[in-house]
């Protein structure tokens, strides 16, 4: 279940990509909790009555064999990005991993549409500037729930348009076709966004269960990113020094 | 030369002052690896129907887990706010949920063996044993077991997943979320006594048959 809550973080960024004063260890500041309260409101709306049913008729049109092509597809495309933000951040290993993912599958891949990197055992991972500017020690800022784009901070809100800025995609032209690139861009969007809001149709049933589901998210996707930053990698030395003390309310 | 034996002489020291740490984390350690290996033993022998299996499963996990300490943790300040009978209904239909939790998610982790890694000691009576939970599929899962130590008796009283460098400690999550909850129906315990009530009923309704 919590595998699939997880997930569920990543659902609500919708396809775009989540502690007060630190009242909850681990967590990023939320003092406009009223206002992204309504934004989630609106986005789980917005999910139900639009793009919920939308990625139902996807998923009843597209094989999922077509579906995992195209996820291995658009993130093959993310790697000039993903390459650039493992450079900024110094970490040399992961660039290289980048590198040659990106070589293979863009060559025995068929432009990316198989992931044979992943058989070779490199595995694949995600970097943004969100993730190289707190590497470079910015901090997150207030957490924010836009509408349509799901949680993000400043930080990272400002990290994605830097991330867009840095895709070869967006700066490609067409001599023959002025129009493709924004038609390429725009599919991309749209596909990207439905295969990602049918891969993680479960784990929306799962955060939408919770208690409280929006606390599920801000601590959730709060964790996550920290994790992300981290690059996946635990400071033992460090993991348990927050937890609260047990016996605080014991009779 | 002095100094490798004044090395060798701290050494011995070191050894010396971590050797009751050390017993106490071997204990902790088996403690885990017995029950868990119990807990999820429950959950794969094929003898058992979806009720007895859930039945031998809950008697593990009453004897591995001080739920009243987890139901009290779980709520925080209104333990001390809620009345008798509120707080007794309440540890009911808590028990019965995170039990709930702990069996559908156990379950679906098709655990094999629990495989104990090593143990940290937050205090005399406060442990972490970080696990390795087999699995079939080869996908092995990073389990972290928190055990308080009380009149000499061990108990769980929360469980981590890392997921991807992500550690997710189940009751501190939990918690969270019913002081959200109950912060905003102005600490109103029915409120959260029936959305429990209907989590657990819909996790009952996933269960494995």
């Amino acid at each position: 279940m919590t595998q699939r809550l997880f997930a569920a973080v990543l659902a609500m960024g919708l396809g775009a990509c989540a502690s007060t004063q630190n009242l909850e260890s681990g967590t990023v500041p939320d003092p406009y909790e009223g206002f992204n309260r309504q934004m989630f409101a609106f986005n789980s709306g917005v999910d139900k009555y639009a793009l919920g049913p939308a990625a139902d008729l996807y998923e009843t049109v597209t094989p999922e064999y077509g579906r995992d092509r195209l996820s291995d597809f658009l993130h093959n495309l993310k790697s000039p990005v993903i390459f650039v933000n493992d450079v900024l951040q110094g970490e040399s290993d992961r660039a290289s991993e980048t590198f040659a993912r990106f070589f293979l599958n863009s060559t025995l891949g068929i432009a990316g549409l198989w992931d044979v990197a992943e058989y070779t055992g490199i595995e694949k991972h995600n970097e943004d500037f969100g993730q190289t500017l707190a590497v470079w020690g910015v901090d997150s800022g207030p957490f924010l729930i836009l509408p349509l784009m799901g949680p993000t901070t400043p930080r990272d809100l400002f990290g994605s348009g830097v991330d867009r800025a840095l895709d070869p995609l967006v700066w490609t032209e067409f001599d023959n076709n002025p129009d493709l690139d924004d038609h390429i861009e725009m599919s991309r969007g749209i596909l990207g966004g439905l295969n990602a809001r049918v891969a993680l149709d479960d784990a929306l049933e799962q955060l939408n269960a919770q208690p409280e589901p929006y606390i599920a998210l801000r601590r959730l996707y709060s964790s996550q990113r920290q994790a992300e930053i981290r690059n996946g990698r635990i400071d033992e030395e460090d993991a348990y020094e927050d937890l609260p003390d047990f016996d605080e309310f014991e009779e | 030369m002095k100094r490798y034996y004044r090395y060798f002489a701290l050494a011995g020291a070191a050894v010396l002052m971590l050797a009751p740490t050390s017993q106490a984390d071997a204990k902790t350690e088996s403690y885990v690896q017995e029950n868990a290996s119990d807990v999820l033993a429950s959950l794969n022998d094929p003898s058992l129907d979806s009720e007895e299996r859930t039945e031998k499963f809950n008697t593990y996990m009453d004897e591995f887990t001080d739920m009243t300490a987890v139901s009290n943790f779980a709520i925080g300040k209104y333990a001390r706010r809620f009345s008798e009978d509120e707080l007794a209904r309440y540890r009911k239909v808590f028990r019965e949920y995170a039990l709930a939790v702990y069996e559908n998610e156990l379950d679906a982790y098709r655990g094999e063996a629990v495989i104990v890694k090593d143990s940290v000691d937050r205090s005399a009576t406060d442990s972490i044993v970080n696990t390795v939970i087999k699995r079939q599929d080869g996908k092995d899962m990073d389990v972290r077991w928190r055990v308080l130590t009380r009149d000499g008796k061990y108990q769980v009283v929360d469980v981590a997943l890392n997921l991807d460098g992500n550690l997710i400690w189940l009751a501190i999550e939990q918690r969270a979320q019913f002081l959200a909850l109950l912060d905003r129906s102005n600490g109103s315990a029915e409120a959260l006594i029936d959305k429990i009530e209907s989590m657990k009923r819909k996790l009952e309704t996933e269960k494995r048959s």
